[in-house]
């Protein structure tokens, strides 16, 4: 046999192993399914409290998608509109707002657990490599869904992004240094974030990426279907449950409980009211950028770095991050699940810490008070 | 020209209190910790100088002699002053023109001033506390998170009760459909 065809029958086992559809039956994927019961079970409701949250933002942004005007002149008076006029439009947007930062710590939490759990580990490297491609998607739905309410904070935000991803041109050595400035003009669509750019974000945020995302979380749910749940500690776990309908049912609990938190936090509490009201009013080109310009939550654990490290130093840590990300089934292959744990602690707690005390921790480094 | 007008036109371009006023910003951001600009208390967020609407070279002469007469007001007139927007007006109506020029040196002392019961955007948050606090008094969705929170959960409780009991019988139904369901397919297989 040549060596094109035995590279080509590799490839076809490897597929088949990652996904064994002679499992696809009634009797593997509901009658035998088995979960694991360990001191890590918790972390097998993350997945489905992912999806949970993701099943909102879609029904959600639906619903917005009916009044929501995608341009520069009306895009933020049509969110006031939303949520001044329309009838539960201000809940609805709520709703919205809340669910994507519950979808993104959800997607987070459950990169974490996953990682620590060694549920990469042969054959699902296929499963990891889609849950770190939405974990990219759900960030991509964070940036540019920020810009669509065309204020302050959001036009700002945008512009320092696209500024730093031009700036990263310049620690990229011979032709792959104007790469980053002719991503950015892409993405930009102008000179300025503009017209161009509010098109081109809401594109991606409503049709683009749903797509994507509903093409990978497919492939993500079957896999982990067909694969069952994983084993998630080091020694094999001496007790399980049925899947179905006993984790099912639990999944449901969780699912009713998140769904009644995110309702009391909709109607309780605005989002926006964690932040200064000047960021939220209409972009005005011509007039005074408020202070305090800072991205969303979820993007602290890059943000404060850069404020506090040299660009080069943050961009290379980024990129080596990003990398790594995609790689660590193959990386951590042997690696015990003791370490991977003690390895997504730390993870866990310099992201907590950058998220929760970045600002402290600029002020101190930089001797500056905000 | 009627004598009355040129003597408000008058004081209108002699005056000095055209003047945006940054000493209440400064003193409430500080105060506060949390940034605020102009919109707090005027219709432009960019302050009263400059010829966008909302600021005194968009004003027409009408608008421009209401101005003068608020330049003039004393407390508990109701004048309306067209640059600023209504928690302004309410700071103006209460407060009295020249004395609130003359905080400027003490901008602490003016939510002492207000009243304590008046919440223009009805959010729960009374609108000395909302200066205080650095939020907005025009915005429902704007103030302290907890504050809001308290206010809302009150307000609202009886959807909250209702969701909740929805919720509750909602997966308790479920439950029992998929038990009913588990039943039926173990039959089914035997």
């Amino acid at each position: 046999m040549s060596e094109k065809k035995k590279g080509l029958k590799r490839l076809i086992e490897f597929m088949q192993d990652r996904m064994p559809m002679h499992k696809f039956n009634f009797e593997t994927l509901v009658l035998k399914k088995e979960v694991p019961l360990h001191r890590m079970s918790w972390a097998y409701y993350l997945g489905g409290l992912t999806l949970f949250f993701f099943l909102i933002q879609v029904v959600t942004g639906i619903f917005l998608l009916f009044y929501y005007q995608p341009t520069v002149s009306d895009a933020h008076a049509s969110i006031e509109y939303i949520s001044k006029y329309v009838h539960n439009g201000l809940f609805i947007r709520n709703l919205h707002t809340w669910a994507s930062s519950c979808l993104i710590f959800c997607l987070m939490a459950h990169a974490l657990t996953a990682f620590a759990m060694k549920a990469f580990a042969p054959p699902r490297e296929l499963i990891w490599m889609g849950g770190a491609i939405m974990l990219v998607l759900g960030f991509a739905f964070g940036f540019t869904g920020y810009l669509l309410p065309w204020h302050q904070i959001a036009v700002n935000a945008t512009k320092v992004a696209l500024q730093s991803l031009d700036e990263s041109g310049h620690y990229l050595p011979g032709v792959l240094s104007g790469a980053p400035h002719y991503i950015k003009e892409i993405i930009q669509g102008g000179p300025d974030v503009g017209q161009a750019t509010l098109s081109r974000f809401f594109a991606l945020h409503v049709v683009i990426l749903p797509l994507l995302c509903f093409g990978v979380l497919g492939m993500h749910l079957l896999s982990v279907q067909l694969h069952g749940m994983s084993q998630g500690v080091d020694d094999l776990p001496k007790k399980s449950e049925k899947f179905f309908p006993f984790f099912i049912l639990k999944d449901l609990i969780v699912w009713g409980v998140a769904f009644l938190g995110l309702f009391i936090l909709a109607v309780c509490i605005p989002f926006e009211s964690f932040y200064a009201f000047p960021f939220f009013q209409a972009y005005n080109a011509l007039g005074a950028t408020p202070e305090g310009i800072k991205p969303e939550w979820y993007f602290y654990f890059a943000y404060y770095p850069l404020e506090i490290f040299p660009f080069w130093l943050v961009m290379l840590g980024m990129t080596v991050m990003g990398v790594l990300l995609f790689i660590t089934p193959w990386v951590f292959k042997k690696t015990s699940r003791r370490v991977l744990t003690i390895l997504a602690l730390i993870m866990t707690a310099y992201l907590v810490g950058m998220t929760f005390f970045g600002q402290a921790i600029y002020e101190i480094v930089k001797g500056v008070k905000g | 020209m009627n004598p009355f007008l040129t003597l408000v036109f008058l004081i209108f371009f002699c005056s000095t209190t055209a003047m945006a006023h940054p000493e209440y910003l400064q003193y409430f951001k500080k105060e506060s910790g949390r940034a605020i600009n102009c919109a707090m208390c005027h219709v432009n967020p960019e302050g009263p100088e400059g010829v966008n609407p909302g600021q005194i070279g968009s004003l027409n002469a009408q608008e421009k002699k209401m101005l003068a007469l608020a330049r003039l007001a004393k407390p508990g007139e109701n004048i309306k002053n067209p640059i600023l927007n209504d928690f302004g007006n309410e700071l103006l109506n209460t407060i009295g023109h020249d004395k609130l020029v003359e905080l400027e040196k003490d901008p602490g002392a003016i939510p002492g001033l207000l009243s304590k019961t008046s919440d223009l955007d009805h959010d729960g948050i009374p609108d000395y506390q909302e200066l205080l606090d650095g939020t907005d008094p025009l915005n429902p969705n704007d103030g302290i998170p907890w504050k809001l929170f308290i206010h809302n959960f009150i307000k609202n409780w009886f959807q909250i009760m209702m969701i909740t009991l929805a919720t509750i019988f909602g997966v308790y139904g479920l439950y029992y459909t998929i038990l009913w369901f588990l039943i039926r397919t173990k039959e089914e297989f035997k």
